[in-house]
């Protein structure tokens, strides 16, 4: 009895908290809700500031759908991001492993110099890479696309730190079992690190599917084309179709989102480097 | 030692996996490696505006096909700004390496000097091309004219239209007329008129844009350069111009919207305007407003002591990249399509409402047509007529930052800045980016 | 004989380690140090991109930026949002954190997953909606009109306070949600009974927040410092999606400035020029990111 009005009392004391938490939601919310219903009303309509959800969003993806080849980007999208997720989270990981649970001074030396390369604007080294990539003849080329960015600093880093968590005595009690240091790697690092790779996986799947300005300057053919190039080149022109734009932006926003939502526990979780 | 080798081994394997991943992949996606068309009657061309320049290359690819040969092919790779060729062309060229370039670029005539002063490698003179180039407009075919050599084939017309609403201009007492050949203070002394009795400004300009004082500069026949140096504060014409922009903007005469899709979507087609002054491809979008058709007329510019004045803005042409695997296929298209076929231009219209600057196009049965939505004035004929008288003036590589500083200065003044400090500064920031 | 065997052994492990991080380290190497040493060559040139030449003096492009009105304006402005925007949204995502922290709160998940939104919502989208809500007849305007703060509309994004005002809330409006997923987590970490002591001992809630959260979670403090610190300096969709730069270049960043003269986007493409101010960011961020280490190192 006096447990539950004790747990009402705190429910009653959390009430202005409720009322700030709601307010910012509705805030943060708000630019979503308004690209469903941008979706569902004509050009005219979204531009005129109506609001409200309207009746044209088949006619809208219809539109869509006779003027662009959405399937066609959206599974480059795909496959350019998973690959590149794929090996990120692999490559980066063993580094971040080699780094923490092996280091020593020119380990160390060697990460701090790393970290330099994600601390130049990325349009600096545009044009060399480009040549790079172009003598080795990797234009219009998934790896063109995901190369430059498969190794990023900041991966290697949150690993690195990560793997702080990750117990010493288990690596030693497994050396003495006699497994080798990569069994450690795939059969006890790996799943113990669950949380850390999931996290790690949500942002470059994230940043592989909106990037836009690399991979626009490295693919130009219609075949290679990603969903935020076909956005992009849905809001040009001299007129804007803003209906039909906003049903394309919701077919590339879902992706991330729902990465996001599935992995969202796991993704908090290895932000922060928990151990399972 | 055992261990040693076997992680040496391990790793090589990992390394061989991607090697192989990576032929593989880069095999399945990239298409031969080159953005050319590659086969004997295929072309491939970057353009960017699916409502405008991308159905009028679709109507030369028909009329081709139609007419020349009929195994012709013309894929358009669809770009989302003009920006987008320019950067395509600069990254190529920095890195000498052509084969993201497809065989032909549209490209902005503005720019097109530059990037051949710049990037000389990435184009191919038209040559002996079977042109009579005395059928387009001398004013489009200085841009795309170098040392006397041809580089490109018009495709649009950016001759500036005035487009005013005659309904709103009757309410506040005026005709068309009154607005055609008169000078910039009547134009003021109407516009503040309109604007007191119905609310509407009688022009606009984005205010991060910079199109009307170039205009109004070209009207004149005078340009932001004398010499290849900047002509700005010591260029009375210009600073007359500044101060009659800056006195529309503050008798309410000029709306500046914030932005492009501002200016587009909710200056003209939120009808917040009595009157529009740009390039003649403006005119699909004031077309959007189907409650206004009948009422838009179109006419020439003012100028400052009268008369009337004619000028150009943006605009098009088709250049072949050095990516081009067959070159006399190519100038063979655009001899026989926008080169000389009026075809092409009636279809163009028709389909995307570009205007040629070939005058035979002008003179078919399409251009003489009334236009409906302009209370059927043969507008076409109009606009390619209005083009013939557009005057040549000094252009710039800079021609862009000159716009910009220029266009800057003016929301200065606007806000407060002295006129003659404001365009000091756009003149010693635009002396500082060309190095003088 | 033991203690060599012992050595030998952790020789391998070492070179085992060295094994793990060297393919990252050469894709780094390869994918960003050469073309980074190429970019400052460079740097060191003027000229069109495909015809560069040396410059004279050799640092030119160095020492021209610092007579560049409109690239002093940008790093102006850079720092104006950096300092500004960082502080608050910081703050702001510790304080959400602490409250969705609460183990009596429900719809947990709901909340957070609102608030992380911003962050996951496309740019296209989230610049329209920004720009029709401050536009002269936009929503802000007739809510503000109507409470009869403002007398009548305000053109906010074409006046230069008010454009950087909205940069800074939009700033704030899309990255606080994600820097509070990292604080929630840091917070998690922390055992409640931790609290519950501090309770018994009679610290309040301020108390407990700066005596006991701020230090718990200093570690995701200073790695959340140095992820916003860069992501500011070099900052470029507000700028160009937002306001354009405008009003007359009153809100422009210094990676849209460098970017509009790479690529001459309304103006003329000086590469060497444009990576000089490339190396500039890059030295800011070098040293405040060292200075940050050093800052956070020091209970280590």
């Amino acid at each position: 009895m006096t447990e539950k009005k004790n747990r009402s009392m705190i429910q009653r004391r959390l009430i202005p908290t409720y009322i700030f938490l709601i307010i910012v939601s509705l805030i943060s919310v708000f630019p979503f809700y308004w690209m469903i219903s941008a979706a569902t009303n004509t050009s005219f309509e979204v531009a005129s500031g109506k609001i409200t959800i309207g009746t044209h969003l088949i006619e809208n993806f219809q539109n869509l759908l006779a003027n662009y080849d959405l399937w066609r980007a959206m599974g480059n999208s795909f496959l350019y991001a998973i690959v590149q997720t794929v090996l990120a989270i692999l490559i980066c990981s063993l580094a971040g492993y080699g780094f923490e649970l092996y280091h020593d001074k020119g380990k160390d030396l060697v990460f701090s110099i790393l970290l330099l390369a994600m601390m130049i604007p990325a349009v600096a080294t545009m044009i060399p890479l480009f040549k790079l990539l172009s003598s080795a003849k990797l234009l219009n080329s998934v790896w063109g696309f995901i190369l430059p960015s498969i190794s990023t600093p900041f991966l290697i880093m949150m690993f690195r730190q990560n793997s702080r968590n990750f117990p010493i005595d288990t690596m030693e009690a497994a050396r003495i079992d006699g497994l080798n240091e990569f069994q450690i790697f795939y059969r006890m690092y790996m799943p113990m690190m669950k949380a850390t790779y999931a996290a790690a996986g949500v942002i470059t799947f994230m940043n592989a599917w909106n990037a836009y300005l690399w991979p626009k300057v490295i693919m130009t053919m219609p075949e290679a084309q990603t969903m935020p190039m076909l956005i992009a080149n849905m809001s040009s022109g001299y007129t804007t179709d803003y209906g039909m734009l906003m049903v394309g932006v919701l077919f590339c926003s879902v992706p991330t989102m729902i990465v996001f939502f599935v992995l969202q526990k796991q993704f908090a979780e290895g932000i922060t480097g928990a151990v399972k | 030692m055992k261990r040693r080798v076997l992680a040496a081994l391990m790793a090589g394997a990992m390394a061989l996996s991607l090697a192989a991943c990576g032929s593989g992949g880069g095999d399945k996606s990239s298409g031969g490696g080159s953005a050319s068309g590659g086969d004997d009657n295929t072309l491939t061309v970057f353009a960017w505006d699916p409502a405008f320049n991308i159905p009028a290359l679709e109507a030369a690819a028909a009329d081709y096909k139609e007419n020349v040969n009929p195994d012709f092919n013309l894929e358009i790779l669809e770009q989302a700004a003009s920006a987008d060729v320019e950067t395509a062309v600069t990254t190529a060229a920095s890195a000498g390496d052509f084969s993201n370039l497809p065989d032909l670029v549209l490209f902005q005539d503005h720019y097109i000097q530059r990037y051949v002063a710049d990037y000389p490698d990435t184009w191919t003179p038209l040559g002996d091309i079977d042109i009579n180039w005395d059928d387009f407009s001398a004013e489009k075919l200085d841009y795309s004219t170098i040392d006397g050599e041809h580089y490109g084939v018009p495709v649009d017309n950016g001759t500036v239209i005035c487009a005013y609403r005659t309904d709103i201009l009757e309410q506040a007492g005026y005709t068309i007329d009154d607005l055609t050949g008169c000078t910039w203070d009547e134009f003021m002394k109407i516009g503040k008129d309109v604007h007191d009795k119905t609310g509407k400004a009688l022009l606009c300009m984005n205010s991060d844009g910079n199109d009307l004082p170039y205009m109004m500069l070209q009207a004149e026949g005078v340009s932001q350069f004398k010499d290849g140096k900047p002509y700005i504060t010591e260029n009375e014409t210009l600073v007359e111009i500044v101060e009659k922009l800056v006195q529309m903007a503050k008798d309410g005469t000029l709306l500046m919207p914030n932005s492009w899709s501002d200016y587009t979507d909710k200056a003209i087609q939120g009808d917040q305007v009595a009157g529009v002054m740009n390039g003649n491809w403006i005119i699909p979008t004031i077309e959007k407003v189907e409650a206004n058709s009948g009422k838009w007329e179109i006419t020439s510019m003012p100028t400052l002591s009268g008369g009337e004045g004619y000028a150009s803005n943006g605009g098009s042409s088709l250049y072949i990249t050095s990516n081009c695997q067959n070159v006399d296929l190519a100038k063979d298209f655009l001899a026989k399509t926008f080169g000389g076929s009026t075809t092409t231009y009636d279809n163009a219209l028709r389909d995307g409402g570009v205007i040629a600057t070939y005058a035979p196009a002008g003179e078919t049965e399409v251009y003489q047509e009334g236009v409906e939505f302009f209370n059927d004035q043969p507008i076409y004929a109009d606009i390619v007529e209005m083009g013939t008288h557009v005057q040549i003036v000094e252009q710039s590589d800079y021609h862009y930052s000159a716009r910009n500083y220029v266009g800057t200065a003016i929301v200065n003044i606007i806000n407060g800045a002295d006129t003659m400090e404001a365009l000091q500064e756009a003149e010693d920031q635009l002396n500082f980016e060309m190095g003088n | 004989m033991k203690q060599k065997k012992k050595m030998s052994l952790l020789a391998k492990q070492s070179v085992a380690g060295w094994v793990f991080l060297t393919p990252a380290t050469i894709l780094i190497a390869v994918m960003a140090f050469w073309p980074m040493i190429q970019a400052f060559i460079m740097s060191l040139q003027t000229g069109s991109s495909a015809n560069l030449q040396w410059n004279d003096p050799i640092f030119n492009n160095y020492t021209r930026m610092f007579a560049d009105k409109v690239f002093l304006r940008s790093v102006g402005n850079t720092f104006l949002y950096l300092i500004i925007q960082v502080p608050i949204m910081l703050i702001l995502a510790i304080l959400l954190a602490q409250l969705l922290n609460n183990q009596h709160l429900k719809f947990k998940g709901f909340f957070r997953t609102c608030v992380f939104l911003p962050c996951a919502t496309a740019l296209v989208s989230y610049s329209l909606i920004f720009k029709s809500l401050f536009a002269t007849d936009g929503l802000v305007n007739a809510v503000l009109v109507n409470l009869g703060i403002f007398e009548e509309n305000y053109n906010f994004l074409g006046h230069s306070a008010s454009a950087k005002a909205i940069i800074i809330i939009a700033l704030i409006w899309r990255w606080t949600g994600y820097n509070m997923v990292f604080y929630l987590a840091g917070l998690q970490n922390i055992e409640y009974s931790v609290y519950e002591a501090a309770k018994i001992d009679g610290a309040n809630g301020w108390n407990t927040f700066w005596r006991i959260t701020v230090p718990l979670l200093k570690p995701t403090i200073i790695m959340t410092f140095i992820m916003s610190i860069n992501g500011t300096l070099q900052l470029f969709d507000e700028s160009v999606n937002l306001t354009n730069g405008g009003p007359a270049n009153s809100t422009i960043t210094m990676s849209h400035y460098i970017f509009n003269n790479s690529f001459g986007q309304g103006g003329v493409s000086n590469f060497g020029y444009a990576t000089a101010m490339c190396f500039f960011v890059f030295i800011i961020v070098a040293i405040l990111a060292f200075i940050n280490m050093k800052v956070g190192d020091t209970r280590d």
